[in-house]
């Protein structure tokens, strides 16, 4: 396909998707978990598949069974409820994160109303006193659904793709979310 | 006697932890540190059983998983006529890495230095310039791979770099009827649902191994999150009634966690708890009926957990069994691996159910996982510490509580759940492979 264009996506979807994303990004970085959780659709999936280092022209190297997330609407909510109780021991105190969305490309889908939203993503998160932070460097791929009016994020996201660049994360946990 | 270049202090240590033990002591530098990571991978790692693999990670002739005993790459594989070997991952010629992926499949390895081919048995058959170069003299029978010694338990290949081990059988000395819980779920056995989580984390691998002996007690605090959303399926009341179970001087274990009133293998198929009934032990039965978290180590650092869990909580939940290899890469420095088991003849919505419970809770993302490598990072902080050098941690707990005679399984077992018996018996253990000449 080449370098496949963005044609039939017009400048107003385009706009309107960044800034969907960059909003996204800030209510996690400003730790606004449930503000979050409005950007997900109902029938909303969360997937980070578990890649493995494997020889070129393997048949995959992100695992079709395995993954570090694999959530539901409803278990990230449970996920954030945890984070609302006194005992999320993994973010007392929180992490600090800073998520930077790039290269945001958007193609349309069969769907009038749906969009496929690739982006980088790369997340810094710093604990405590450690002065040495994580970095996760991901990429994403995000399925997102035109929201009813009045629905103030102006899209939902319907999947939510990210694979992870490491095969070997070097962080000791994944309590913040991509 | 500790290797030589160990320091007096060190020796002292382990000196003093022998009896310490017995009495309910453990230095907390043996937590991080730099000798005893050395004197570890000298003297534990170098003649212990390791884990290498689950046998249906590499199912098909020819496909090989690259895994480690302590600082040593090695290819486990299943070769073209179906047998499982393991060789360390170096060309024999001049020590290049033979396989650099995790996992894969070939029927023979070609080194990208010089170029000489192996069967993925590890024979040397391709030798370049073979005639013109060696003129005779490279006898290709002598240098194959390097062979690491393996053996197999109901899908577990471990390996060990010492000839003179003794048996696997004999290593595991009997815990064999407790791993059944986690491998043999169903007529068909357990294998894994995919490939593993693997992450770094600056914790020291023997504080997980520990946990994962059958620590009942941090629960109702480390995941106190658990018990407030009201999804765990026991309460503070009653969490610490079970029983722990040691094999003496294997430094095998294992924790049982009991929850009055729960139905027998709540959150398993009523198909798969008969299979299993026609291929366990009634002993087995017995034991793994009443237990709701089944807990357990094989040391030196692989550990199992079976638990009932719900997405969502107060539902009913399902089992779920994940399988971790705590590997050290530096004094209070490890590289995890996470796998989940699933029973092989359970219908494929309970598999995805378990395995979904499984990533939920544990894995790099789990809650509980989270917060437990929350803890065990700030540990090893704290144990390497100069201050903490002559500082002891007290493991008196359940310390003259008497052996119960009539439990139905093998090994040192008592009751509750909540005790550290099983602990003092796995750092006894340690104590021996470490103060012991090699």
């Amino acid at each position: 396909m080449g370098l496949a264009t963005t044609r039939g996506v017009d400048r107003e979807v385009r706009e309107s998707i960044r800034e969907f994303l960059y909003l996204e990004s800030l209510a996690l970085d400003e730790r606004r978990f449930r503000d979050w959780l409005e950007a997900f659709a109902e029938d909303a999936r969360y997937e980070i598949p578990v890649r493995v280092t494997r020889e070129k022209f393997s048949e995959w190297e992100l695992s079709p069974t395995s993954r570090i997330f694999d959530d539901t609407k409803e278990t990230l909510e449970v996920r954030v409820k945890r984070l609302e109780t006194d005992f999320a021991w993994s973010e007392q105190p929180p992490s600090r994160t800073r998520h930077f969305i790039t290269n945001i490309v958007v193609r349309p889908t069969d769907e009038a109303d749906e969009f496929l939203a690739l982006s980088n993503c790369l997340v810094y998160r710093s604990r405590g006193e450690e002065t040495t932070p994580s970095l996760f460097s991901a990429q994403r791929r995000d399925l997102l659904r035109r929201a009813d009016e009045g629905d103030g994020c102006g899209w939902l996201i319907v999947h939510r793709w990210a694979a992870l660049d490491q095969a070997v994360v070097n962080a000791h946990n994944m309590s913040i979310f991509i | 006697m500790a290797a030589i270049g160990t320091s007096e202090g060190v020796q002292r240590m382990l000196a003093d932890m022998r009896e310490g033990v017995l009495q309910g002591r453990v230095p907390a530098r043996i937590f991080n540190d730099q000798e005893i990571f050395d004197l570890e991978r000298d003297k534990l790692f170098s003649t212990a059983w390791c884990f290498l693999a689950h046998e249906s990670e590499i199912p098909k002739n020819g496909d090989y998983v690259v895994r480690y005993i302590a600082n040593n790459s090695i290819i486990v594989v299943r070769d073209e006529h179906g047998n499982l070997t393991a060789s360390l991952n170096m060309c024999r010629h001049r020590g290049n890495m033979m396989c650099k992926s995790e996992m894969g499949n070939a029927s023979h390895f070609r080194c990208s230095y010089h170029g000489w081919v192996y069967k993925n048995s590890g024979e040397l058959i391709g030798v370049p310039y073979f005639k013109e170069g060696y003129e005779g003299k490279l006898d290709r029978k002598q240098w194959g791979l390097v062979k690491v010694r393996i053996d197999t338990y109901a899908g577990l290949i471990f390996g060990t770099l010492d000839p003179d081990a003794p048996s696997l059988d004999e290593y595991l000395g009997g815990f064999q009827f407790y791993l059944d819980i986690y491998l043999k779920q169903g007529a068909g056995g357990s294998e894994v649902h995919g490939p593993p989580d693997h992450w770094v984390a600056e914790t020291d691998w023997k504080i997980c191994a520990e946990n994962f002996s059958g620590d009942g007690y941090h629960t109702p605090v480390a995941h106190q999150f658990g018990f407030h959303l009201g999804y765990f399926p026991s309460s503070g009341a009653t969490h610490s009634e079970g029983w722990a179970v040691h094999i003496p001087d294997k430094g095998h274990s294992i924790g049982l966690g009991h929850t009055p009133g729960m139905p027998p293998f709540f959150g398993y198929p009523d198909q798969l708890v008969e299979q299993m009934r026609a291929s366990l032990s009634p002993e087995q039965m017995e034991v793994f009926s009443k237990t709701r978290t089944a807990v357990g180590s094989v040391f030196p650092n692989l550990s199992f957990l079976i638990q009932p869990f719900s997405l969502v909580p107060g539902e009913p939940g399902v089992r779920f069994c994940t399988m971790r290899l705590w590997h050290p890469i530096g004094p209070g420095r490890m590289e995890m691996w996470s796998w989940c088991l699933v029973p092989k003849d359970a219908s494929d919505e309970y598999k995805e159910e378990a395995y979904k419970a499984y990533t939920l809770a544990f894995g790099q993302a789990g809650t509980f996982e989270q917060d437990d490598f929350e803890n065990w990072t700030r540990v090893t902080r704290a144990a390497g510490s100069t201050a903490v050098r002559g500082v002891e941690f007290p493991y008196v707990m359940g310390l003259d509580r008497p052996r119960l005679d009539d439990f139905p399984g093998p090994g040192y077992a008592v009751s509750p759940y909540v005790t550290d018996t099983n602990f003092r018996n796995l750092w006894s253990t340690w104590l021996d492979y470490l103060t012991r000449e090699v």
